[in-house]
């Protein structure tokens, strides 16, 4: 009796083990316009990180050439080139500024996480004299690539945000930009400046 | 007269072969859940991680893992001096596919299992009534599958030889 007793009690003490596994930081988002960081690239465990350069897109417009419809390239002091997806050279300098980045979540796919440009409403000088920024515009393509640009053509508007790409959840994304000066109008001589800042908003 | 033996020896063999086939079927392992009250995570949940923090082009690169370590102890006192084979069951749960690998200290083998089958861990003697490890384990789950914490259960059991 009693040895049945101890059977019945290894018995019912049979269990199974619980383990509860927890999502941890499972939203990730990076945006990369212009030079970036990262640990390496994403094929060999690359790691992003933060980079607070502000990068310059330029044009010098000849004083014989002002105004005359001849639209004028822009060059970048970006000196990003290679995809930190796998290294490969996507865009060229000083003729193209890379953009690119990824947001990560779990759960199904989402909404697309939307790429926004915050626009002043003018280039301005020293003298307060304006260019409107719509003046300029970009292409968009990369070394190699085929089919629609994640970050396509597009031109700037006088000031507000507008959308100027967008991310399908857990892909990396990239483009190459090239700007020009539409030089379509003559204002005074003097250097135009002006920041744009690049957002992403992730659902 | 030899000739004549052979075939008188044939239908003894075919018996002694049919006797085989019929023993194997009936001698099927009988399985058993192995008491596992005293196994203890020494980490209170497993925080899961992206595998690549940045995803692929594709979009195929979603796979999520965590690491624990678990001091397992399980009770085999009702196979005491007898042999056995003791397996790690993960068995088929939501929220999906996972994957499941650990690495051991030696009283257990190594090893990898997905959900829905169960892995070798130990063949031979049941010498003492407690049989302990410490398991590094590695869970895998695809992160498009999940959104919040889930349990993932598994258990020990014994097939008696």
């Amino acid at each position: 009796m009693i040895g049945a007793v101890l059977i019945g009690v290894v018995s019912t003490a049979a269990s199974a083990y619980t383990a509860t596994l927890t999502p941890t930081s499972p939203l990730m988002v990076y945006l990369q316009v212009g030079v970036g960081s990262f640990t390496n690239n994403y094929l060999t465990g690359g790691q992003p990180g933060n980079n607070t350069a502000i990068n310059t897109v330029s044009a010098t417009v000849a004083s014989a050439a002002v105004g005359n419809g001849t639209a004028q390239p822009m060059t970048t002091d970006s000196t990003a080139t290679q995809s930190y997806w796998d290294g490969y050279t996507y865009c060229s300098v000083p003729g193209q500024l890379y953009i690119g980045g990824f947001y990560r979540t779990t759960g199904a796919a989402t909404a697309a996480a939307q790429v926004t440009a915050t626009v002043p409403a003018a280039l301005t000088d020293a003298a307060g004299d304006t260019i409107p920024f719509s003046k300029i515009r970009w292409t968009s393509s990369g070394n190699g690539d085929s089919g629609a640009e994640p970050f396509p053509a597009g031109g700037f508007v006088n000031g507000g945000v507008q959308n100027v790409g967008s991310m399908s959840s857990n892909t990396w994304n990239e483009s190459c930009w090239t700007f020009s000066y539409l030089n379509n109008s003559v204002p005074p001589a003097g250097t135009f400046t002006g920041v744009v800042r690049y957002t992403l908003s992730a659902p | 007269m030899i000739a004549h033996r052979r075939p008188a020896l044939r239908p003894a063999f075919f018996l002694a072969q049919a006797f085989c086939i019929i023993w194997a079927s009936t001698a099927q392992a009988k399985t058993t859940t192995i008491d596992d009250s005293g196994t203890q995570a020494l980490e209170p949940s497993v925080s899961m991680r992206w595998k690549t923090a940045a995803p692929s082009r594709s979009g195929a690169d979603t796979l999520m893992v965590g690491t624990t370590t678990i001091r397992v102890r399980i009770n085999v006192t009702p196979w005491l001096r007898r042999s056995g084979r003791i397996y790690l069951d993960l068995p088929a749960q939501q929220p999906g596919p996972i994957t499941a690998s650990w690495i051991s200290q030696g009283r257990f083998l190594s090893g990898q299992v997905h959900s829905g089958n169960r892995t070798l861990v130990y063949a031979g003697p049941i010498a003492s009534p407690f049989m302990e490890d410490i398991l590094k384990f590695q869970f895998s789950v695809d992160g498009t599958l999940i959104r919040r914490a889930f349990p993932v259960t598994f258990h020990f059991e014994m097939d008696e030889s």
